[in-house]
């Protein structure tokens, strides 16, 4: 009897924390095996170099919890870094409209997107490979697939400054947090996002216009991966045709490792955390890049697995 | 049948079982005879599916014994009850949707041949099945296609043909009409006559009086106590369930009947339904009554936009109305209950407060930000007015018994707060004292000047609480009957008039 009242306190705690548990776990376990782990610039490092990828995988989040997916992230995210890069340098844009101009790319690719899904009727699995796919062409068509650098410093800012300590591009990716998270709360759309993706016909006959809030899914995830693409170009002082090619499966990593069943925008913040930390503790251990890719595939095959035996043991119980 | 000595099939002692603050069932003990048919009965989240499950290994109990044919029991899983001779039927319909009639009822026992599966014999069983039952189906139909009153038969079916000793029926008749539940009722007598038990849940009362040997009655997860059918009276057990007395199931009306508010001509969706014409009033209850299969809720759909409707105009409030979508019939102010509550209701892994505020967040946003504190007070009002059993607004709507989700989808229209409601079965699957609940917000509804149509199945509900029955047939209206001269006959009648054609 005891022993059962213990289960559920823990279950109580994992509830309210859950996979954060896992980040602070993590946290600790790295310290202890890496000495150099807690050196401040270190830790800087770390959050510096999750912000694209929890940038992107917050669009991610949208679209998986609208019960969609998106592949065309990172050729979204390669091609508006270097459209950016190309408004720059070869048609003389100032840096703020230059970056006005990407991220609106950004919205219009992936509001089209959406259309694509809805009215088209394709499945969203097919239809972001092939905008995936006509992206990738136009980045290579639009740079002659050479890297375009010399960016103003300027514009680098966005990717290497700091404020304070804090690098800029991790205070870009806590105020999309911030905006994620209320929007997901405290917007209608957030609850039609949530309603769309757990029942669409339920949906539909509640009054939700699913197809509307589907193209706004797309749009947010095209904002999101402009946005990356944009932080990205900045960080590398140049637009690069082939940087973010991983990055769509790795924005997804992120929300799988956070968690789909109870998917939020915390969650996969704590996603894009815990990828970081491995790779950097990895790192830190001097494993090579090889053996990262195999971690953490087998990082998101035992998350998932974790969460569906937590599911069931829940349902059982 | 006479055996005075009739054995014990099952017994459960002290049974408890414990949920994150729900205490769903506290010692509860229970026999059950070879042969008879034992009614379960209670409120809603009294817990009578839990105790169900546990018996079916879907759940595992925290304490107590289960006792089958004298030796003890362990039942950890759907195969050991199988094999232990216990199959159900689960409250909320488990059917693969993508896979036929046939394939269903053997799922996980298809017939082999050299490891593959034999479909000619699977085909050829299930077939010899329903006709040996008598229930009408095409067994390579898929079940995707098929109504909810249709898989229900399936589930039954499905639960018939593994012989099990003891068949768990959890609120089988609860979509189903009174053909049908008469033809369940035969395949009960059947089970019964071969020595064999049913556990029979059911919240209607004369299903009880009508074919049921004995039952026992749990009120708030305790056990209250267990009698020969003949020997209690409907009061009786009212009081037993609710733990107080029910005078009078029917509200009564005084009903203020006001100006036109929907006129429908001719509509029809080129297919099952019409073209058929009807009106509603401000302040009127109209009843459609029909068996299943008729086209009620498909006449539904088409009003609230589901469906596109062929042919026909709609005015509501003297406007013709062009609707293409339930989002827009809800801005003109028409609210649709839906006969599926997890298909078509409810948001299964979201809170109550999720679910209830979904169709209503216009009433709770200001400047486009959601006022949580205001949803939570909804959410509160409507558990509190509803009697709906959680430990918070905040529960997944998925952990709540079949009727507290009921209520929960009856809480979310109710707060949209539109003219015309329309209700399709809004009762399936509540208790009587819940039902009586329902019917006097639909009183409410009306004597604020809105309109209520309900679509059901239960006679003696929509005589109950309707101004007006419109009795549907094969798509098409054959009657309407008036208040005062509400009879089950002249009903009946309508039902079975052919329709002319014309
Ligand atoms: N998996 C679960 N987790 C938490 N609470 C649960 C779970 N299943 C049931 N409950 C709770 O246990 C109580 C009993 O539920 P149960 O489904 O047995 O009621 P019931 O008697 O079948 O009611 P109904 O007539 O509405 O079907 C309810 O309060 C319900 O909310
Ligand atoms: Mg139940």
């Amino acid at each position: 009897m005891k022993r059962r009242v213990k289960a559920s306190y823990l279950s109580v705690i994992w509830n309210r924390l859950g996979v954060w548990l896992v980040v602070i776990g993590l946290f600790f376990l790295i310290t202890v095996t890496c000495d150099n782990f807690l050196s401040r610039a270190n830790l800087i490092n770390v959050v510096r170099q999750i912000c694209v990828n929890a940038i992107v995988a917050l669009g991610a989040t949208f679209v998986i919890l609208g019960g969609e997916i998106d592949l065309s992230q990172g050729a979204v995210a390669a091609l508006i870094g270097c459209e950016g890069a190309y408004f720059m340098m070869h048609m003389g844009f100032p840096v703020w409209a230059a970056i006005s101009a990407a991220l609106l790319t950004g919205v219009f690719i992936g509001t089209v997107t959406g259309m694509i899904i809805t009215f088209l009727r394709v499945p969203s699995f097919i239809a972001t490979l092939g905008v995936q796919y006509i992206l990738q062409g136009a980045v290579l068509l639009l740079t002659n697939s050479q890297p375009i650098s010399g960016l103003p410093e300027s514009f680098t800012k966005l990717g290497r400054g700091y404020i304070g300590i804090i690098p800029i591009p991790t205070i870009i990716l806590l105020i999309m947090v911030v905006i994620g998270f209320f929007v997901l709360r405290y917007t209608s759309f957030g609850r039609n996002c949530l309603a769309t993706g757990e029942n669409t016909q339920a949906a539909v006959l509640s009054g939700v216009s699913v197809i509307k809030t589907k193209i706004v899914i797309f749009a947010i995830a095209g904002t999101m991966s402009a946005l990356g693409g944009i932080i990205l170009a900045a960080r590398l002082s140049s637009g690069q045709p082939s940087a973010a090619s991983d990055l769509s499966l790795q924005a997804l990593a992120a929300v799988f490792i956070g968690g789909t069943s109870r998917g939020s925008v915390m969650n996969t913040l704590a996603g894009a955390l815990i990828i970081g930390l491995i790779n950097n503790g990895l790192n830190l251990l001097e494993v090579n890049a090889y053996w990262q890719k195999i971690a953490l595939g087998a990082i998101i095959i035992g998350a998932i697995a974790l969460d569906s035996y937590r599911v069931s043991k829940e349902s059982q119980s | 049948m006479s055996d005075k000595r009739q054995k014990v099939f099952l017994e459960l002692k002290n049974v408890s079982k414990q949920f994150p603050g729900v205490k769903a069932l506290s010692n509860v003990s229970l026999t059950i005879n070879k042969g008879e048919i034992h009614a379960l009965v209670g409120e809603n989240g009294a817990g009578k599916s839990t105790l169900m499950k546990i018996l079916s290994g879907a759940y595992k109990r925290d304490g107590g014994d289960i006792f089958i044919e004298g030796s003890r029991a362990e039942i950890h899983g759907p195969k050991e009850a199988e094999a232990l001779g216990i199959s159900i039927i689960y409250q909320e319909l488990n059917l693969i949707p993508g896979l036929t009639v046939a394939e269903n009822i053997y799922l996980g026992r298809q017939p082999r041949k050299n490891g593959c599966i034999a479909w000619k014999r699977m085909f050829c069983d299930a077939e010899k099945l329903l006709q040996e039952l008598g229930i009408e189906l095409d067994v390579k139909a898929l079940v995707r296609g098929l109504s909810i009153a249709q898989r229900q038969m399936v589930e039954i079916a499905k639960a018939v043909s593994c012989n099990a000793k003891l068949v768990i029926m959890d609120e089988p008749t609860s979509s189903l009409t009174h053909q049908e539940t008469q033809l369940l009722f035969k395949i009960m007598e059947n089970i019964k006559e071969k020595g064999n038990a049913v556990i029979f849940i059911t919240h209607r009362m004369d299903e009880i009086f009508s074919i049921c040997d004995r039952l026992s009655v749990l009120r708030d997860g305790c056990y209250i106590g267990t009698s020969d059918v003949r020997d209690i009276s409907r009061d009786e057990l009212i009081t037993m369930m609710i733990g107080r007395k029910l005078t009078q199931q029917y509200p009564d009306r005084n009903s203020k009947i006001g100006e036109l508010l929907l006129e429908v001509s001719e509509i029809t969706d080129g297919k099952k339904v019409g073209p058929l014409s009807f009106e509603v009033h401000r302040g009127e209850v109209v009843g459609f009554y029909g068996l299943v299969g008729a086209g009620r809720t498909e006449l539904m759909r088409l009003l609230f936009g589901a469906d596109r409707k062929k042919g026909g105009t709609i005015k509501l409030r003297g406007e013709e109305i062009k609707i293409h979508s339930p989002k827009e019939s809800i801005k003109r102010g028409i609210g649709f209950v839906t006969e599926d509550r997890k298909g078509e209701g409810l948001f299964l892994p979201f809170s109550c407060a999720f679910n209830i505020s979904l169709v209503s967040l216009r009433k709770i946003r200001k400047y486009g930000i959601l006022n949580l504190k205001k949803e939570k007070e909804a959410a509160e009002r409507y558990i509190k007015e509803l009697n709906i059993v959680t430990p918070s607004r905040n529960q997944k709507a998925a952990l709540l018994s079949g009727g507290n989700q009921q209520k929960i989808v009856v809480s979310k229209w109710l707060f949209s707060d539109l003219d015309l409601m329309i209700l399709d079965e809004p009762t399936r699957g509540i208790d009587v004292g819940a039902k009586r609940e329902i019917y006097e917000i639909i009183n409410v509804l009306a004597e604020e000047g809105k309109a209520v149509i309900v679509v059901s199945s239960e006679m003696e509900e929509i005589m109950g609480i309707s101004d007006r029955i419109y009795v549907m047939r094969d798509g098409a209206l054959s009657g309407e009957v008036k208040k005062e001269e509400f009879s089950q006959e002249k009903i009946s009648d309508f039902l079975l008039k052919e329709v002319n054609a014309g």
